[in-house]
């Protein structure tokens, strides 16, 4: 809605650590659709869900049969469900608005990463990828588990047996192996132990088709973009591989199988790499050719044009960013504490990172005020350009008076209530999505409105006793500050940037985090004043609470 | 063409270019609300048109049924007049700002309790309004103040210090990505919702005051009403103005202005000289005046999905006045 209005020479991706969410331990993210809720897993076996754009919690989501760590969450297309997978070996299947569980199910390992059907509204089915067993299929409808197989044998017309089963046996040791769905829901792509990639359809556990890796190292992670166009693969010899997908969107089983009558002359294996030539072809290999460092959590843009990894190794924070045609656009550096998990919002140029600690940092463009907002006639000057005056202009009395001209057809139709079709929302506008859980006002209660009074002078008192140097500053900003009074229990757990919540936040617990100052500078905002920002920004003793 | 009758239609008055324009039918009196004790600075109907808000001088706000109109609450609690209420998307909340520098939310279901105070500003507050999803809201303010809330928990979560003399309005778009400003310093402007910084300046004349300006129902246009009894309608990516409709009287309050979308497309606000005025959205020609009232009309509000229009006035009229247009 605000296209026309921001200044697309910026730069669609994030820059800055914007402010950083907490909620006990986070090992897992997910945004839902559109990016205004954000799920995450915490170590002790319960779910949050963030309201994005308050940064508020907006539900809590706890099983009292589990207190393992939550290894992966994963929304539903509409926002209806939650899946959760935990190390406690268990899957289950949440209600977002009532927040009630629908399904449970335990598997024979832990499942590290568990991700919902994409095609379906009321998915209950997901695809599962256990640590050291082949990805599986798991129904909460009928309560089954499907093994999908991650090689195909060598012997031509011998498919995997279909190994349905209440409870699987133990199986052969199959080397893991990393799944995810496609844009619709139907096919499963699998990259093996082998680097090589197979095309599933799950339904009748058949391989369709096989596309070979270069360098046969093992897939660590697959994922799709967004709008189903390109294929991201991770793997072991430290490379990211981008593939493009040649498969049309719709009716996709139907087009692998016309692409496997139309060879003829071949079977089994070789057949299969035929077709799987057509499915995808590799666009770019991203790798660093400098450190080869090993990449984590890789995904792509929420419009596919940008590819993020998190670097993989310990003790460091870092996030690269490449454009599709594999140019490093950025790397942000984050506090020196590893990174466990990335995402990147579906709309906004955001990412959210996850680092060991258990903090969530949000990371966004740093935005600067721009001149032309400050007045109706500003424009914004690529370069100098040479004022030319009118001719009267410097005219004691000039002969034409200035007229406002209406360059405007006054008499054109003017639309008011028609909606441009929402670029987010897929073909199917049957099923409502949930974008929002209800914000429902906490009532205060009598002792928060006295509580008030007390805890301002509590909190204006600890500021002037604390010993950092920038709080000095603060003090006699504080004392004017219309915030002070709201002040009072429900801090609620977020943290926000220094110019307003910070200060407080800082005097009342010191949070011991490291971060490189380097990258971080807080915001500029016309909220405060200037002065005030800057006896923050100085000096790099100064990290607590910025991140 | 500026129409004479007294609350009689115009006639059709369209001299436009397409032919099947549908004849313009008047609005006509309904019926008269009373219970206020003092000016009634806003109506609003809810979204879901079940329910009518009005808020009043008089330091309460009445909650009535928008299918009988009988009283169902009368708010208590501020200890100064109110000047601006909004409902949330769900209609189940409204808020309310006050004189004594507080933001009420209330629930507009049994037991009518007053869930939050919201406090923060250093002046009256003027107006105010939710976002969409109903998670935020966003308040004006005499201290030249923008503070936008959390709903859940009632915090400020942003102060923008937007104008250099009192905000008259602030609105949300309709994805709850901008928020449009007016204010007494004659500027208009649009801010990023999530940012805080300022997007566009519309208007940055010292005069006249901005006393109004909210987005139209698709989010493109900003309706901007200045003290110089003007309304003006905006495309604002373009900054350019598209409609200007006049003929009303709007000096010296801040008189709310509506989009009127049920049964054709018309500009509806109060004005000064005790009538509510009908423009029509694309000719810009005055289709009805609607009179009756023996003071100022300070507040307009269309029904969601009847054609009827709420309207209240000042100190010496105390009434709220429904208008349903003939069938």
């Amino acid at each position: 809605m605000n296209a026309p209005i921001i200044d697309p020479l910026q730069g669609d991706f994030p820059e800055v650590i914007e402010e950083y969410l907490e909620h006990g331990v986070i090992k897992c993210v997910a945004f839902n659709h559109r990016g205004s809720l954000l799920a995450a897993g915490c170590a002790d076996g319960g779910c949050v869900i963030w309201d994005f754009e308050t940064r508020g919690i907006a539900k809590e989501i706890r099983d009292s049969d589990c207190s393992a760590a939550i290894t992966s969450v994963s929304w539903s297309k509409y926002g209806h469900r939650l899946l959760v997978s935990a190390a406690d070996k268990s899957l289950t299947l949440w209600d977002v608005s009532t927040g009630e569980k629908i399904a449970r199910t335990i598997l024979q390992q832990t499942p590290l990463q568990a991700r919902l059907n994409p095609g379906l509204s009321s998915p209950s089915l997901c695809l599962a990828c256990p640590l050291s067993s082949a990805p599986m299929i798991v129904d909460f409808d009928i309560d089954c588990t499907t093994l999908l197989p991650v090689s195909v044998p060598e012997m031509p017309d011998v498919l995997a047996p279909p190994q349905r089963s209440k409870c699987p046996e133990s199986n052969p040791p199959f080397s893991p192996a990393a799944a995810c769905f496609n844009k619709c829901g139907d096919l499963v792509y699998i990259g093996n132990s082998k680097g090589e990639i197979l095309i599933v359809d799950y339904k009748s556990v058949r391989v369709l088709a096989l596309v070979s890796a270069s360098g046969a190292a093992p897939v660590k992670n697959i994922v799709f973009s967004r709008n189903g166009q390109y294929l991201l693969t991770n793997s072991h010899d430290r490379t990211i591989r981008i593939y493009e997908n040649l498969l049309p969107a719709k009716n996709v089983l139907k087009s692998l199988e016309d692409l496997g009558k139309n060879i003829d002359g071949l079977d089994g294996i070789e057949k299969m790499k035929t077709v799987g030539s057509k499915c995808l072809t590799l666009f770019r290999e991203f790798q660093d050719s400098v450190t080869k460092m090993h990449w984590k959590a890789p995904c792509f843009s929420g419009d596919g044009e940008w590819v993020v990894g998190g670097s993989a190794c310990k003790g460091e924070h870092k996030i690269y960013i490449w454009d599709r045609a594999g140019h490093l656009v950025k790397i942000l550096e984050g506090p020196k504490e590893a990174l466990i998990d990335l995402a990147w919002h579906p709309v906004h140029p955001i990412i959210v990172s996850v680092s060991l600690a258990g903090l969530v940092y949000i990371w966004a463009k740093d935005y600067t005020e721009n001149w032309s907002a400050f007045a109706p006639d500003f424009k914004e000057l690529e370069e100098n350009e040479e004022y030319v005056e009118r001719e009267d202009e410097f005219d004691l009395i000039p002969e034409t008076e200035k007229v406002k001209v209406l360059d405007v057809n006054e008499d054109e139709e003017v639309d008011i209530d028609t909606v441009e079709k929402d670029a987010f929302s897929d073909s199917d506008t049957s099923v409502e999505e949930l974008r929002y859980l209800p914000a429902e006002p906490i009532p205060d209660t009598n002792d928060q409105q006295d509580n008030l009074v007390e805890s301002i002078k509590l909190i204006e008192g600890q500021i002037s006793a604390s010993p950092a140097s920038e709080e000095a500053g603060q003090n006699g900003h504080h004392a004017s500050s219309p915030q002070a009074e709201e002040m009072g229990e429900t801090r609620g757990k977020r943290k926000r940037k220094p110019s307003e919540k910070a200060m407080e936040l800082q005097a009342e617990k010191a949070k011991p985090l490291k971060g490189s100052g380097k990258t971080v500078r807080a915001k500029n905002r016309a909220a405060f004043d200037q002065e005030t920002d800057d006896s923050i920004n100085g000096g790099d003793d100064d990290d607590d609470a910025y991140y | 063409m500026p129409s004479g009758g007294n609350g009689a239609s115009n006639g059709a008055g369209n001299a436009g270019t397409s032919g099947n324009v549908p004849m313009y039918k008047p609005y006509r009196h309904l019926k008269t609300l009373e219970g206020h004790t003092a000016a009634i600075s806003c109506v609003k109907f809810s979204n879901d048109g079940n329910l009518l808000a009005s808020a009043s001088v008089d330091k309460t706000m009445i909650l009535w049924s928008a299918t009988n109109y009988s009283l169902i609450y009368r708010y208590e609690g501020h200890s100064s007049g109110i000047s601006d209420l909004a409902w949330s998307s769900d209609s189940h909340y409204t808020c309310s700002a006050s004189d004594d520098c507080t933001l009420r939310i209330w629930d507009a279901r049994s037991p009518y309790e007053c869930l939050k105070v919201l406090r923060g500003h250093t002046n009256f507050v003027f107006c105010v309004n939710f976002n969409p999803p109903s998670n935020l809201i966003v308040s004006g303010s005499f201290d030249e103040t923008i503070r936008i809330w959390e709903v859940k928990t009632g915090k400020c979560v942003r102060m923008i210090k937007a104008h250099s003399m009192p905000i008259s309005s602030v609105h949300f778009n309709r994805d709850g990505s901008l928020i449009v400003s007016g204010s007494h310093d004659g500027s208009c402007k649009i801010w990023d919702a999530k940012e805080g910084t300022c997007l566009k300046t519309l208007i940055d004349d010292k005069s006249p005051a901005v006393s109004f300006a909210k987005f139209s129902p698709n989010g493109k246009f900003i309706l901007v009403a200045t003290l110089d009894s003007t309304l003006k309608l905006s495309n604002y990516a373009t900054g350019k103005f598209l409609k200007v409709y006049t003929g009303h009287t709007n000096k010296v309050f801040c008189i709310t202005s509506a989009f009127s979308v049920t049964n054709g497309k018309y500009i509806v606000s109060g004005s000064e000289d005790n009538c509510v005025y009908l423009w029509d959205l694309q000719q810009k020609n005055i289709l009805q005046r609607l009179e009756g009232y023996t003071d100022a009309v300070i507040s307009v509000s269309c029904h969601p999905v009847q054609n009827e229009i709420a309207s209240s006035g000042n100190h010496l009229d105390k009434t709220i006045r429904i208008w349903k247009q003939d069938a």
